[in-house]
């Protein structure tokens, strides 16, 4: 009988994701099909036969590889540095380099074009020659390698930084016996983590591909501009979905590389029982000369734009404005992010349950499943959604900021049914088959034992999932019902003829409205993890 | 930490269940708008209206990127399930396109009886109002200005002009224009003219003109919001009004355009917004704006860059003709940008 309750439960959450997630997408590619009333692939061979298609996945395909190798070339290194030297302020460069990712991505481009721009501040600097050069060099495929570089590189410094601390200190000791710091790393260390390195890779390779709005906001031409640009400009459904089936199939033979290759290296992702106990590389002499080049990345990458946000909005009245058109929008943002982030918390916490304890036969097909839509561009996600609520019997849906809610908890319950795998992995299963024994049903073993002690993943998988929703623009944009946009779709429609002040000061706002909450959650974390160790 | 945990819970359920309280009902006084022109223009006049009459407007505006044409598309996507009351264009093509799908209902506001016949619908299906022109943003260092759109062919300025892309917005709008004054095979003569005469593409109308003021190119067809801007920030630009001589077609004007939508779940209101939107009051805040837009009712007052419409030699077009050539010319235009 609670065996009965367990896979009941359990089966209504995955029942409930493949509603909110799959079914939107069966129902674009099914209408995709559908012309006149007709069975018809017209749509498809339109693909095929456009010149215009081959040149967008040639775009695409650029644009991902180069953010791809850039981040890891540089993310990695970072990634050692920062987990495993004795450089001094290593969690606050962790912390700086995080802050691109955290905020919506066309922020940054924004950023940039207040720096780089024809009228931005290096053309006031250096007068108009340089600017032009500038410019061109931002709108083009490395304006926006650029700035998709800052914004994923904390992906493979992270995902580094963590493994790194997985591996048993044993190895690496016995290689300082024979050989220096480099060697070991190259030995051991590296190859080690090389499936964390394959996942980052991956990871940043998907996320450049579906990316929508730093492309758009740079003009160049990708599959998700296309796909957005034809439902949104020309309301070609059939071409929308047809623009949008490379994305999908890229994703999905990542994926299928990823289950043959990384899966069974990399799940569960379980910290070694011997964290706080791995090496230390000290950096001796060199310890000044990487605080300076580090210090200098952060600089350039996370802090100028940022500097130049702010002197772009200098003055009260830009943010008063800005406070005026968009007070309403930065409320509905938090509400949404917060009703998210609880639904993702709850979704994913379960959905990472009965991934780690693998309770039902198609377990890796539904954390495939999560993945998948996590990789999948927002335009497609949001494009599926109103292709199936978009009825007048399913107007408490579409015509409520539930629909919002539905595009985030289709897109991010990855992040959280991940976190909570990886936590679960560390709570030994003798409690809950202890109490299992000693009669206790299995609601009564989650209430009482499960989540007291997966707090840490609730809480992580709250933060996450608020950020992330907070940060979304691409399914909102699509999906929002009247009257309940959300700031970044506030900020992305008042920049046509919005003035530069304006859109400055918005995303200072948008950007404080991110980091501040997430820093007071973090610091409430981190104290309550410590007291807890302690 | 339990408690962190109710809290977050207490919180986003306090929140759900006032968001829920929020969603509108059919009773309440709120009017919703889907709007093509830009924001930072529309909000500000659809704010006034909220405070005059106490009826609360929910809107959905486009982005850049949809090209204005993002909110028609979904008042398309939604004709069977309407959540729009009013539809807001910043151009009359698009207005034309509904009312052919069959999603416009006819509304002949009393606000609308001074402004001319020729920027309306006949059937009362949709009403311009606040027009922008289209004109020739000239640099200052140029000092023969082209007065024709001919200008653009004419080998004395080979490879000095340039036009945002024919594919997007306002310039769309006037190809199709002049298929229809012209004929297919002048215009397409045209089209082809304007390669050979290396006429550089640009992504929009505000590119070009920034592209002039720079003084990367002499000339370009822009909107006459455009042109104003650059002109009031100082930059070495003229506005000149094309094809005004006797024998020449006329300078083309956008009107914005204003539409009742079937089905409109709140028409008392939308009625209310559109008399507001029609009203010469409105036509003078969007005249003094940035955007800088040409009032259609007379004597209503102008800011002095401006010309009243009377005092503009206007291309007599039919728009419902403009918007079925506009699906006619897509294919050739497409084909012409190398699409």
């Amino acid at each position: 009988m609670p065996q009965l309750q367990r896979q009941v439960f359990l089966g209504s959450i995955v029942v409930l994701l493949l509603i909110v997630g799959l079914l939107p997408l069966l129902s674009m590619l099914f209408k995709s099909m559908i012309i006149d009333g007709h069975f018809s692939l017209e749509a498809y061979r339109g693909l095929l036969a456009s010149r215009h298609q081959w040149v967008l996945m040639r775009h695409s395909l650029a644009l991902s590889s180069w953010v791809t190798l850039l981040t890891l070339l540089v993310g990695v290194p970072l990634g050692v540095i920062l987990g495993k030297t004795d450089l001094p302020l290593r969690r606050t460069f962790a912390v700086l380099f995080v802050t691109p990712l955290l905020i919506p991505s066309y922020i940054v481009a924004v950023s940039w074009f207040d720096l780089l721009g024809s009228e931005g501040l290096l053309a006031d600097l250096l007068g108009n020659p340089v600017a032009q050069m500038t410019n061109s060099f931002l709108f083009s495929l490395s304006g926006c390698v650029a700035v998709l570089f800052t914004i994923f590189l904390p992906i493979p410094m992270l995902l580094t930084m963590i493994f790194l601390r997985t591996i048993d200190p044993s190895l690496e000791e016995a290689g300082r016996l024979v050989s220096g710091w480099f060697g070991v790393l190259k030995g051991i260390s590296i190859p080690l983590i090389l499936p964390a390195v394959l996942l980052a890779a991956m990871l940043v390779f998907l996320l450049s591909f579906g990316e929508f709005s730093v492309p758009a906001y740079l003009r160049y031409d990708v599959f998700p501009v296309e796909s957005f640009t034809q439902f949104s400009a020309f309301y070609h459904f059939q071409a929308a979905t047809a623009a949008a089936v490379p994305l999908v199939a890229v994703t999905l033979l990542l994926l299928l590389a990823e289950a043959l290759f990384l899966q069974e290296k990399t799940y569960p992702l379980r910290p070694s029982a011997t964290i706080g106990r791995s090496m230390t590389i000290a950096l001796g002499p060199y310890r000044k000369g990487v605080f300076v080049l580090i210090t200098l990345l952060g600089f350039v990458i996370v802090i100028l734009p940022i500097v130049v946000l702010l002197i772009e909005s200098a003055g009260m009245d830009a943010y008063r404005e800005a406070l005026d058109r968009a007070g309403g929008s930065l409320l509905h943002s938090l509400y949404y992010a917060a009703l998210g982030a609880t639904l993702l918390t709850f979704v994913g916490f379960f959905v990472g349950y009965l991934i780690h304890h693998r309770t039902v036969r198609y377990w890796r097909m539904i954390d495939s499943v999560t993945i998948f839509l996590f990789a999948l561009p927002g335009t497609v996600i949001g494009i599926g959604l109103i292709s199936l609520w978009n009825t007048p019997w399913t107007n408490f849906v579409y015509a409520t900021p539930m629909i919002i809610i539905l595009g985030y908890l289709a897109k991010y319950t990855a992040l959280t049914s991940r976190i909570t795998a990886a936590q679960l992995a560390q709570i030994s299963p003798s409690m809950e088959e202890a109490a299992q024994v000693a009669g206790a049903g299995w609601f009564r073993r989650m209430v009482l034992i499960v989540i007291p002690l997966s707090w840490r993943a609730l809480l992580a998988g709250w933060i996450v999932g608020y950020l992330f929703s907070l940060r979304d623009t691409e399914i909102t944009m699509l999906v929002y019902p009247p009257g309940y946009e959300t700031l970044p779709v506030r900020i992305y429609t008042l920049m046509a003829n919005g003035s530069p002040q304006l859109i400055a000061a918005l995303c200072i706002i948008m950007i404080s409205a991110t980091l501040l909450p997430a820093a007071l959650l973090w610091m409430l974390y981190h104290t309550m993890t410590t007291k807890e160790i302690k | 930490m339990k408690k962190i945990l109710y809290a977050i819970l207490a919180l986003t359920a306090a929140i759900a269940i006032w968001q829920m309280d929020s969603v509108p009902k059919l009773s309440q006084k709120i009017v919703v708008v889907y709007v093509s022109e830009d924001q930072v223009f529309s909000e500000p006049v659809l704010k006034d209206f909220e405070k005059e009459t106490g009826i609360t407007v929910k809107a959905v505006y486009d982005t850049e990127e949809s090209k204005s044409t993002g909110s028609m598309n979904r008042l398309i996507a939604e004709k069977n399930n309407p959540q729009a009351d009013v539809y807001w264009a910043n151009e009359p093509i698009r207005a034309e396109v509904l009312k052919q799908r069959g999603i416009a209902a006819p509304y002949a506001s009393l606000e609308a009886r001074d402004i001319p016949s020729v920027f309306k619908d006949p059937e009362g299906y949709w009403t311009g109002f606040s027009a922008r022109a289209r004109v020739f943003v000239v640099n200052d260092r140029v000092k023969e200005k082209p007065k024709t759109i001919l200008a653009y062919i004419d080998p004395r300025w080979k490879g000095k002009s340039v036009i945002a892309n024919p594919l997007f917005g306002t310039t769309t709008s006037e190809i199709a224009a002049l298929f229809t004054i012209w004929g297919d095979e002048r215009a397409k003569a045209f089209m082809e003219k304007l390669k050979q005469n290396d006429v550089a593409l640009s992504t929009s109308n505000g590119e070009s003109a920034d592209f002039v003021a720079a003084g990367q190119y002499d000339f370009s067809l822009v909107d006459s919001d455009d042109a104003v801007n650059r002109s009031r920030q100082g930059k070495p630009v003229t506005m000149v009004y094309p094809d005004q001589g006797a024998k020449e077609p006329g300078c083309f004007i956008v009107p914005n355009t204003v539409m009742l939508i079937k089905g409109a779940p709140h028409p008392e209101h939308a009625k209310k917004l559109i008399d507001y939107l029609l009203s010469p009051k409105t036509e003078r805040k969007l005249a003094f704006a940035d955007c800088a837009q040409i009032p259609l009712h007379p004597s209503v007052q102008i800011p002095p860059e401006l010309k009243p419409i009377d005092a503009i030699k206007v291309m007599e077009v039919d728009y419902a003709a403009v918007a079925k050539k506009m699906v006619e010319i897509q294919a050739f235009l497409k084909n012409w940008t190398g699409l």
